[in-house]
Parts: structure tokens; C-alpha cells; sequence
């Protein structure tokens, strides 16, 4: 059997041949030695041609057949295949840079009480759109400003003792079948045990993933939805407050007392003078994101700052929304579960390949 | 998928109802299973995609044009990567000289030969597509153990 190296990269990929290439040329071009690390790709059912892709690059490729199972379900695959005495998770839509692996490595070995850590998002993302740009620098300065308190352990690039991470269940893969909130759930478990988690500032990633205005909304709401639904709001915001939908939410609190206060120059203000309500509205939104509208000049100017403020508004009222919804639901409807078959299979204890999902996470 | 009785509905519990999908699923996956491990590599390859009780394995060996690899030193490679049920395809780069020799050494394997010329990356994704695990180990013709009768070389095309 090969010897075991130091390091196992894990990389899940569903139907991602646009930025594939790109995250494994990333990694290879680590300043990690190539007998350090053992490279494995989990395809996750993808019709794209992506395993083909990746055994251009990889060492082992996974390719898990059926329906998409979800990137926790993915990384945990690769897990169990991994030689390894670190896992080092990495997105398919990200690049590492040349330091990232080795940065995590040596701060893993240095600090032996440390058990896992998380890489921030440069302030590049490669997708020059104004959304992309925007989802990216969000996330930077979420990580920047909140880095050393980060129990995110997944997105985009994060690294963890194998034993730790077995001893811990892995990831849930029985409630996140979606790329959404997976590692800041397991990062709190490991804090919940006594772990510790860490993000580095010194350890960065770029955004590879092209966003659209509606791509992103689909990704807050999802995100927003699950935070309320599954995680719980309060207790999540403690571990992880780095996470994108914080730095939104943050606001949600001071926003309510600027709708009171609109509400109440209604009374007082005549009728025709709309304009000058929105004009409230508007100056009262971005006083209070003056931070996140700071950084994004800074970042990238201030007409970038204008521009992107109204995206940043209609971001606001989505996790808002997002929240609430997920609140309800989780009174109305419950925790998030798979389908019934699913259930099925996992509840007479089926031995299959693809195996069933495991509720061990949980 | 397989339907599920609707007859099944006496047992009114969802633990009752899940074994017996479940039950109603087993046995023919038994009876795939043991009809895949019979045959060798290059019949089960043609076999279409079913259920599974463990992952197909297979081993790539990929060899570079001019890349110099003695029989033995393939067929011995390939053991310590386990002597289980694995499909083995071994990728070159033009016909090796030696290929009768490295064919008898492995002989379940399956040998691809594309055109001279072709690139290790294009080796390896064209391996793949030809490979049918759902486990697939990639390893580089240059990275296997050396033996002792490796000071006979042989020479690719």
C-alpha cells in the first residue's frame, strides 16, 4: 500500500469544469513538496465530465453515482480514503495560493493544542462582475474583521486533524445535501467538545465562483433560511461571526428603529414628500453599514462603494427575510431531513455504494 | 429503483415498511454483486453501471513515452497496491517495446496505447474514461517500487 504523506487535500466538485482545472493547478502549484500531500477528488455525480478532468491532476478520484449528495457527504468520502494525518478541505471554486497549505501545516504542527483552521477570502475575486466582487469582499471583511474567532471548518479551504475530525462524526451529511453552512455547523460541534478552531488572516484564498445578482440571492436566502432553521441563530453567531450572513444581519436591529423612524415622519411630513422618506431610508442604511461601505472604497473606491451599496441593501432585506423564514419553519415544519427513501435506507442500515447518508454528525 | 409493493401497507410503521423495501432490494443486489466479481476485468467493464454493496476499485498505471519499466517491476507495483479485486488499466504512451512482456506480467489488465506524443495529463484523462471504479487511483509509471531485476530496461517507443 503507498505510505501515508503529512497532508490529504480533499477537494468535492459537482458539474464544476469551468473553475476545476484552475483549483487543482492552484494546489500543485503549492510550495508544499508534491510527496507531502496526497490530492483527492470526490465527484459528486457530476454529468460535466469532471472525474476525467480531475485524474489529470489527482491522485485518487471518487466518483459517487446517483443523485447529488451534497459536498459535506463529498468531503467525508474523501476522509475516509485519506492517508493523511491532516485534511485539508478545498472547494472547487477557489484557488489556494502557493503558501496556504504549507501556512496551515506548519501552524498545525506549531501549535499542537490547536485542532483545525480556516483560510480567508482575498480581497481578488477572479470574476470581474460587480456581483462576484461583491459576494467576495463581503466574506474578506467578515474573516478580517472577526479572524482568530472563526469555527468554520469547510468553506473554501480549511484544515483539520484526521483524527479529530473522525472522532468528531465528520460532517452532517444527513441535513446538508446543499453547499451552504456544513462546516460552520461541525466547526461549532468541535467547539461545543473542547476543540479549537481557528481562522488565520495570514492564510488566503481567491474566489474563483462567478455570481450573479440572482445567484446571490439564492445563496442568502438558503443560507439566512438554514442559519434560523437548523442552526440556531444565536448560538452560531457566537462561534462563527465571520459568516457572510452576520456581517448582513448585523444591521437588522439598528435597520428596525430607522423603519420606526421613517414610519413616525410619515405621521408628521406630508404625503407628496416621498422622496424625502426614501432619502431617510437610504442615509439611515448606509450610516449604519458605514463599515462594511468604508471597507468596500477602500477595497475598491468609492464609485464601487456607490454601486454596490444598493446590492448590499437588497442583500440586507433577503437575509432578513431569509431569517424569519426559517424561524417559522423550523416551528412549523421542523430540522431540515432527506427524502423518505433516504430515511429508509439509513434506518435498516442498507450497506450500498454509494453508502446511505449517516446521521453520526449530528 | 425498485417499485415497492403497495401490499406491504399492513405494516404501518415506517421501521416496518423500510425493511421491507429494503428486503425487496437486498437480494438482487446480492446477486449483481456476485455476478460482478466472476468475470474478468474487461467483461465486468462492459457491464452497465448497477448497485453495489462495495466500490469498484481501479489502479491507473500511467506510462510516459520513453519511460523505462521492466515487467516485473509493473506486476510488482500493482501487488502493493493490493492483490484484491481491482481493475488495473495501464496507460502508454506509443507501444512499448516490451509490451507482450508487461502484458503476460499483468495479464488481467487492460492496456491502452495512445499515439506517441501524448501528454501525461492526456494519458491520465483518457485512463479515466476508460476505467470503470468508482475508486481510481492515479500513479505515475516513474513512482513504482523498484525490483531487483530492474537493471534489464526496456525502452517505450
Amino acid at each position: 500500500m503507498p505510505s501515508p504523506r503529512p497532508l490529504s487535500v480533499i477537494v468535492p466538485v459537482r458539474n464544476g469544469k469551468a473553475t476545476l482545472s484552475r483549483a487543482l493547478t492552484a494546489i500543485l502549484a503549492s510550495e508544499l513538496p508534491r510527496d507531502d500531500y496526497e490530492l483527492i477528488v470526490v465527484d459528486d455525480a457530476s454529468s460535466d465530465g469532471s472525474p476525467e478532468l480531475a485524474a489529470r491532476y489527482a491522485d485518487t478520484v471518487v466518483r459517487l453515482t446517483g443523485r447529488r449528495a451534497g459536498p459535506a457527504y463529498a468531503r467525508n468520502r474523501g476522509a475516509e480514503l485519506a492517508l493523511g494525518e491532516v485534511l485539508v478541505f478545498v472547494d472547487a471554486d477557489v484557488m489556494v495560493r502557493p503558501e496556504t497549505l504549507a501556512g496551515m501545516l506548519k501552524l498545525l504542527s506549531d501549535h499542537a493544542g490547536l485542532d483545525a483552521t480556516s483560510a480567508c477570502h482575498d480581497q481578488t475575486a477572479v470574476a470581474q462582475n460587480l456581483a462576484s466582487q461583491y459576494w467576495n469582499l463581503l466574506h474578506h471583511f467578515g474573516e478580517q474583521t472577526r479572524a482568530g474567532t472563526s469555527g468554520n471548518v469547510a468553506s473554501p479551504c480549511a484544515a483539520i486533524r484526521r483524527r479529530v475530525f473522525l472522532a468528531a462524526g465528520m460532517y452532517d451529511e444527513w441535513r446538508f445535501e446543499r453547499a451552504a453552512l456544513e462546516g460552520i455547523e461541525f466547526g461549532r460541534r468541535l467547539e461545543d467538545s473542547g476543540r479549537k478552531v481557528r481562522s488565520s488572516r495570514d492564510l488566503e484564498i481567491s474566489a474563483l465562483k462567478q455570481w450573479t445578482v440572482r445567484s446571490l440571492c439564492g445563496e442568502v436566502w438558503d443560507r439566512s433560511v438554514l442559519l434560523t432553521r437548523s442552526l440556531g441563530y444565536q448560538r452560531t453567531r457566537v462561534a462563527v461571526p465571520s459568516e457572510a450572513v452576520f456581517t448582513l444581519s448585523r444591521v437588522v436591529a439598528p435597520a428596525f428603529a430607522v423603519l420606526c423612524v421613517v414610519a413616525f415622519s410619515a405621521a408628521v411630513l406630508p404625503p407628496a414628500n416621498g422622496p424625502v422618506k426614501l432619502a431617510i431610508v437610504l442615509v439611515g442604511s448606509i450610516v449604519l453599514n458605514f463599515p462594511a461601505h468604508r471597507f468596500f472604497a477602500k477595497a475598491r473606491g468609492i464609485p464601487f462603494a456607490i454601486a454596490v451599496a444598493p446590492l448590499h441593501l437588497l442583500m440586507q432585506a433577503i437575509s432578513g427575510l431569509g431569517l424569519c423564514a426559517g424561524w417559522v419553519m423550523r416551528d412549523a415544519v421542523g430540522d431540515r431531513e432527506p427524502d423518505a427513501a433516504t430515511q429508509a435506507y439509513a434506518e435498516v442500515g442498507l450497506e450500498t455504494w454509494p453508502p446511505v447518508p449517516r446521521t453520526s454528525g449530528r | 429503483m425498485v417499485p415497492v409493493s403497495i401490499d406491504d401497507s399492513t405494516n404501518s410503521d415506517r421501521g416496518s415498511q423500510a425493511r421491507a423495501f429494503a428486503d425487496t432490494i437486498v437480494p438482487e443486489e446480492r446477486g449483481v454483486e456476485n455476478r460482478d466479481l466472476r468475470g474478468p476485468a474487461s467483461e465486468r467493464m462492459r457491464q452497465p453501471a448497477m448497485r453495489r454493496r462495495t466500490p469498484r476499485i481501479s489502479l491507473i498505471v500511467v506510462l510516459p513515452e520513453n519511460h523505462v519499466v521492466s515487467p516485473d517491476r509493473l506486476a510488482q507495483g500493482l501487488r502493493s497496491h493490493g492483490n484484491g479485486d481491482i481493475d488495473v488499466v495501464v496507460a502508454c504512451a506509443g507501444q512499448p517495446a516490451n509490451l507482450s512482456a508487461l502484458q503476460r506480467s499483468v495479464g488481467d489488465a487492460q492496456f491502452l496505447l495512445a499515439p506517441a506524443g501524448t501528454s501525461i495529463e492526456d494519458l491520465r484523462e483518457l485512463a479515466m474514461r476508460q476505467a470503470p471504479g468508482d475508486i481510481v487511483t492515479l500513479l505515475s509509471g516513474a513512482l513504482l517500487p523498484a525490483t531487483a531485476t530492474d537493471a534489464e530496461l526496456f525502452m517505450t517507443s
